[in-house]
């Protein structure tokens, strides 16, 4: 049985939400309210009902022709469901976080039209089943998120939207032209067919690898791979939100996941492997991890930092992929879940700390641990987690990737996994430290850069509830990582079905 | 080769040519617009010759009546008070803009004359017997010169209608004069009279905003002009 | 190619009322045009009710194309032979006319209302008839009197409609306009008479039968595509454009970028394609010249700080898309499949553009209005007090930048496919590069309106509809994008 309703109810909802918060006045605040998170939690809904039917071994198509031989096409399949699911999770969460961060300042119609927007383009990405309506998305994604970034209007955020527009347009073309060339040559070519491009590569090996070219090069402006990455950290003038979500889930993650798309569904992982690209891929992963790590480490500031945190985190995913086996594929796909809950919630807290003490630079932070000390904690559950402790979910991941690793018989990828996580502590425990054992403004040794009380607890409440549920959803999937369901789990049936057809 | 020309159709070329000159070239604007109405009388002339007589008719009412009308309407001959302003245009332009001028018009003169010689051998009125298409490449040629070098706005609308004449003349002498060129021919006469209607309409207006000078230029700086 | 354009002859006479439904397509804007000269409209409804008819005309024309195929009119008059034809292409184009035409008078009355117009606004209305009806003529005709006709009485009255404001820029360059118009109407009809001359007749089907190439042909053809490349504003005979739209009112702009210039370059290519359908050079230079469009375009309205120049400046380049797809349509040797995407792209860029263009242009008019500034630093802060004007805008954009889902990116798939499948790498570099460089002035607008630093002033309130009109025509624009397979699929129908 075919649900086609599914998929397309999925993006109608978001692309709904869109229209009714553009149609609604500005002053209408409760019932935008409402309607955002109505809309998130329907969302869930809908995706766990995706989830089930994707278990269950259906497989749900919507489907319509554009023009000859090019087609629209939603379909569910595990990695898109994953990939929906962390989506509309983490939507929920940054949605009650925007909430209460934009309290009281302008604009807010404008800001959850197109945050809303933004999250129906990633359900959009996450469901295309082909390259024409992954490209429909995926620009729709760029366009979107420039209002978000130039949100607070000054100059230096219009300078940051335009240098993130002209990384991602350029990317764009450069992406269209790959998706033409492709099509041109094999003809509308859906993720989920078998036969891969096998086919084409006796005669068209250089076109082949020039379109991987095209194609891997124009998403990883995205993903922020080193040289492409420039936008990223520019980008941090945005509000918080936007941050956590640009950063946690939106566009970089659409961009690693556009390249697992091309790498395991497009061309198939043998034919990427035949056509010499997979090394190029995890050596380009493996300096961007360095790379974003090194300039992580010179940062002042805690949002630039974090930024660059996550230029080197997000090409973990890539270095997975790069791995060529069933384990260093699980180590990616989880990753893709887990980063994503770390670095949100390590947003969320980098946001609390801006909006309840007006603390921006790291030498800011002394004592803050006893100020605030929920959103300390999530902190320190998040940093853990990205330098890969246990029990949080950054573990899970690094240990796949370093057994993947050895089992591909690529042992520098494991020297560069172990400088890595060495590098991660370095930039990431100075900021614990101060956190937790040195006295600051909380022990009556100076003031803080701008105090306001914003609620009850430590700071509004709205602002501090999706923070502490994703970090414990980070420490969960590292703790149950064994159950079904966990992202864990999700990621090994997405990698049984690459690997065994 | 001569001696095989028409006499009262030469005489007609020649009357028709002179009365272009004069009407592109004399600096006197009332003295112009009064030959485009005798270049036109002699335009109905010639399509009778040429045996055109739809043509005759469209000529005689929209060609000499109705743009002669414009033209003097433009000058403001029918306002009393404003009729003295617009009499005769300056000429200031640099050698080297007349030259080139020149060298289009006779670029287009050698083209045509080329292309009826060597490409078009199968002309209904050809030109080796009727002086009049002559005349008409000429003119043609002549207004396309007078299009390019003027400025004031006046002076390249009657140039525009000579152009057009011209060419009507030329399409006659290709096309001859069924009734597909006939027809042809006379839509292209109402146009030729609605765009003068709109742009004296449109020179009133200008003269009436910001006076002569106004005219003078053409969508191009102030300066250049004075 | 010639079967294309529906160069051939009808299996069905249309009915009866099927000729009622063409007398009222084609006159239809003229009469209502002139009985609003007499009665002004005040607000829209009584617009509304008028277009009802307009609408219903063409949705009769359809649906007869629908169930016939191919329709053809003919008739004999002194031996002269005009006639008509409705083929997929004309019926789109038919549809795409009243709308964009509907939507322009709809958007008149308020726009009137608002802004001081002075006396000659009445004047407006038959005008913008008149260029509806001869458009639709334009469509339709199939003989070389016909078309010249049209294309003269929709030359003359755009001309009127662009310089009814009344201020001396627009009365000089319109005038200017004018004058080029005319010399260009006059090679044209030189290149028709040659036509006329060699063979003997004006009507297209019988001439697509015995032209052969040949010199005559080739003059006649270069006649013809100068006079009409200057009428449509192609590169690089654009001069004249840009400021013919900086001064008129914003419905005339809205009409004259929409479909005027539309119409010149769509006579073009059907002239040419029965003077010149196997030449090799001639489209390869339109192409060229495109490609300068392209690029050309895209700077100047980079460079410029005028809202008006920059939608203006973007026609320019907005064509050069589609002259660039001249080579793939007309010339020896192209393969079915790249010659159909091609031609396929080629109308969908157009209807896309022109839809957008439209929208766009009432866009930037709603937000000069109520600024009262017209140039792109008096925009500033106009995102949070004109979100919807701005809006409008950034989704007419979208299609004009080729984004999806837009129609511009279809068609701009279509035609990158096609360029692929030829190997015309050049002209893939160009779109691409004018993807780029149309984000780059349309950024450059919105940077200036998510200025939040700037001092606030007071905005004058729009008409109720203003904005809505726009964004409905935007979002056609964009709909048709994801939806272009039924308005192809209309064009597919009906080959012999």
């Amino acid at each position: 049985m075919n649900a086609a309703w599914l998929p397309m109810t999925a993006l109608a909802t978001s692309l709904l939400v869109v229209v009714i918060i553009f149609a609604l006045p500005e002053d209408a605040r409760r019932l935008r309210t409402t309607i955002n998170l109505a809309a998130a939690v329907v969302k869930i809904v809908l995706v766990a009902l995706m989830v089930r039917r994707v278990a269950a071994g259906h497989e749900d198509i919507f489907s319509f022709q554009v023009i000859g031989g090019v087609d629209f096409v939603l379909r569910t399949d595990a990695l898109g469901v994953m990939f929906a699911g962390l989506s509309s999770l983490l939507w929920l969460c940054t949605t009650v976080y925007a909430i209460g961060y934009l309290e009281g300042s302008a604009n807010r119609k404008r800001f959850f039209g197109f945050f809303s927007l933004c999250v129906a383009s990633t359900i959009g990405i996450a469901l295309a089943d082909n390259l024409f309506t992954f490209l429909i998305f995926y620009e729709m994604l760029t366009l979107s998120t420039y209002p978000l970034v130039v949100h607070r209007g000054t100059e230096q955020a219009l300078n940051a939207g335009r240098v993130y527009l002209r990384y991602t347009l350029s990317a764009g073309v450069v992406l269209l032209l790959g998706a033409v060339l492709l099509y041109s040559l094999t003809g509308d070519q859906s993720f989920s067919s078998e036969e891969g491009l096998g086919n084409y590569l006796n005669d068209h090996r250089g076109l082949l690898t020039l379109i991987f070219a095209l194609l891997v090069g124009g998403l990883a402006v995205k993903t922020a791979m080193v040289p492409l990455h420039g936008w990223l950290p520019r980008a941090m003038v945005a509000p918080a939100p936007v941050s956590a979500l640009l950063h946690a889930v939106a566009v970089v993650k659409a961009g690693a996941f556009g390249i697992l798309r091309v790498v395991y569904d497009l061309f198939g992982i043998e034919l990427s492997v035949e056509l010499g690209v997979i090394t190029t891929l995890a050596v380009a992963a493996s300096i961007t991890i360095i790379y974003g790590s090194l300039r992580a480490i010179a940062q002042e500031e805690l949002k630039p930092r974090l930024a660059f945190s996550t230029v080197s985190q997000v090409s973990y995913v890539i270095l997975g992929i790069g791995l060529f086996g069933p384990f260093g594929t699980v180590g990616a796909l989880a990753h893709l879940l887990h980063q994503g809950l770390m670095k949100v919630t390590l947003f969320f807290c980098a946001g609390n700390y801006a909006e309840e003490l007006g603390i921006h630079r790291i030498d800011e932070m002394d004592g803050a641990g006893k100020r605030m000390p929920l959103t300390s904690i999530a902190f320190t559950i998040g940093a853990l987690g990205m330098i890969g402790l246990p029990p949080v979910a950054g573990f899970i991941t690094k240990w796949y990737l370093g057994v993947g690793a050895i089992q591909a018989e690529m042992y520098w990828v494991v020297v560069v996994l172990v400088a890595s996580s060495t590098l991660n502590a370095m930039y990431f425990l100075p900021i614990v430290h101060r956190l937790w054992f040195r006295s600051g403004p909380a022990h009556g040794k100076g003031s803080w850069p701008k105090e306001q009380r914003l609620g009850r607890f430590e700071t509004h409440s709205w602002l501090l509830l999706p923070m502490v549920f994703t970090a414990l959803v980070s420490l969960g999937a590292g703790l149950f990582a064994g159950l079904p369901f966990s992202p864990l789990d999700w990621a090994a049936r997405v990698a049984s079905g690459e690997y065994l057809p | 080769m001569i001696a095989s020309f028409d006499a009262i159709e030469v005489l007609l070329a020649l009357f028709l040519t002179a009365s272009a000159l004069v009407c592109l070239f004399d600096r006197h604007l009332v003295r112009a617009c009064c030959s485009f109405v005798a270049f036109a009388i002699a335009m109905t002339l010639a399509w009778w010759q040429l045996g055109a007589p739809w043509l005759v008719v469209a000529e005689l009412l929209l060609g000499v009546v109705l743009t002669g009308l414009c033209f003097f309407y433009a000058l403001g001959r029918f306002l009393p008070g404003t009729s003295s302003r617009l009499k005769r245009d300056t000429f200031s332009e640099p050698w080297s803009r007349s030259a080139i001028r020149l060298l289009l018009a006779l670029a287009w003169f050698v083209m045509v004359g080329a292309a009826i010689r060597y490409v078009i051998v199968d002309m209904a009125f050809s030109p080796s017997e009727h002086p009049l298409l002559l005349a008409g490449v000429l003119i043609a040629a002549c207004a396309l010169g007078a299009f390019a070098l003027h400025r004031h706005l006046l002076r390249r609308l009657l140039a525009f209608n000579l152009l057009g004449s011209g060419v009507f003349m030329l399409l006659a002498g290709v096309a001859g004069t069924s009734a597909a060129a006939q027809a042809l021919i006379s839509v292209g006469l109402l146009v030729a009279w609605l765009g003068s209607m709109l742009g004296a309409l449109l020179i009133r207006q200008l003269l009436h905003l910001e006076g002569v000078e106004a005219l003078g230029p053409d969508g191009e700086p102030r300066e250049g002009v004075t | 190619m010639i079967w294309r354009f529906g160069l051939f002859d009808s299996t069905f006479a249309p009915l009866l009322h099927t000729h009622w439904a063409l007398l009222a397509a084609l006159g239809l804007p003229l009469l209502l045009g002139t009985l609003a000269a007499l009665f002004p409209p005040k607000r829209a409804w009584p617009v509304v009710l008028a277009s009802v008819p307009v609408l219903a005309s063409g949705l009769v024309l359809l649906s007869a194309y629908d169930q016939a195929g191919l329709l053809r009119w003919q008739w004999e008059i002194a031996d002269i032979h005009l006639s008509l034809r409705l083929n997929g292409l004309s019926v789109l184009l038919l549809l795409m006319t009243q709308v964009i035409g509907v939507a322009a008078a709809l958007y008149t009355p308020g726009y009137l209302r608002l802004s001081e117009t002075g006396p000659l606004a009445r004047w407006l209305w038959p005008l913008m008839g008149v260029v509806l009806s001869a458009l639709s003529l334009i469509w339709l005709a199939t003989d070389l009197l016909t078309l010249y006709a049209g294309l003269e009485l929709m030359g003359l009255a755009a001309v009127g409609m662009l310089m009814l404001s009344g201020k001396v820029p627009a009365l000089v360059a319109g005038m200017r306009y004018l004058l080029l118009a005319l010399v260009g109407s006059l090679t044209y009809l030189l290149g028709v008479a040659l036509i006329l001359g060699h063979w003997g007749r004006l009507d297209l089907q019988g001439l697509a039968e015995v032209i052969e190439p040949g010199p005559v042909a080739w003059f006649a053809a270069a006649l013809i595509g100068a006079g009409l490349a200057l009428k449509a504003a192609l590169f690089p005979l654009h001069a004249w454009l840009t400021p013919v739209h900086e001064n008129a009112w914003t419905p005339v702009s809205s009409l004259h970028a929409a479909l005027v210039i539309k119409a010149s370059l769509f006579m073009l290519l059907q002239l040419w394609s029965i003077l010149l359908p196997d030449t090799f050079y001639a489209p390869r230079v339109i192409a060229w010249l495109g490609m300068l469009a392209i690029v050309w375009g895209g700077l100047l309205a980079w460079r410029t700080d005028s809202l008006k120049t920059l939608v203006a400046s973007s026609t320019v380049a907005q064509l050069g898309y589609l002259m660039v797809a001249f080579p793939l349509l007309l010339g020896p040797d192209i393969a079915p499949l790249p010659r159909a995407l091609a031609w396929e792209g080629f109308w969908l860029q157009l209807m896309g553009h022109a839809f957008a263009k439209a929208a766009m242009f009432m866009a930037a008019g709603n937000l000069i209005l109520a600024t009262g500034e017209s140039t792109l630093k008096g925009l500033a802060g106009t995102s949070r007090r004109l979100p919807l004007s701005l809006l409008v805008f950034g989704i007419a954009s979208i299609t004009l930048m080729g984004l999806p889902p837009s129609a511009g990116f279809t068609a701009k798939w279509m035609l990158l496919q096609a360029m692929i499948i030829t190997q015309q790498w050049w002209a893939v570099a160009a779109l691409l590069i004018g993807t780029l460089l149309t984000a780059a002035y349309v950024f450059r607008m919105f940077r200036y309106s998510f200025d939040e630093t700037a001092p606030r002033h007071r905005y004058q309130p729009l008409a109720p509809g203003m904005d809505l009109i726009a964004l409905t025509l935007a979002l056609i624009a964009f709909a048709l994008g994801l939806l272009a397979h039924f308005p192809l699929e209309l064009m597919h129908g009906g080959s012999p």
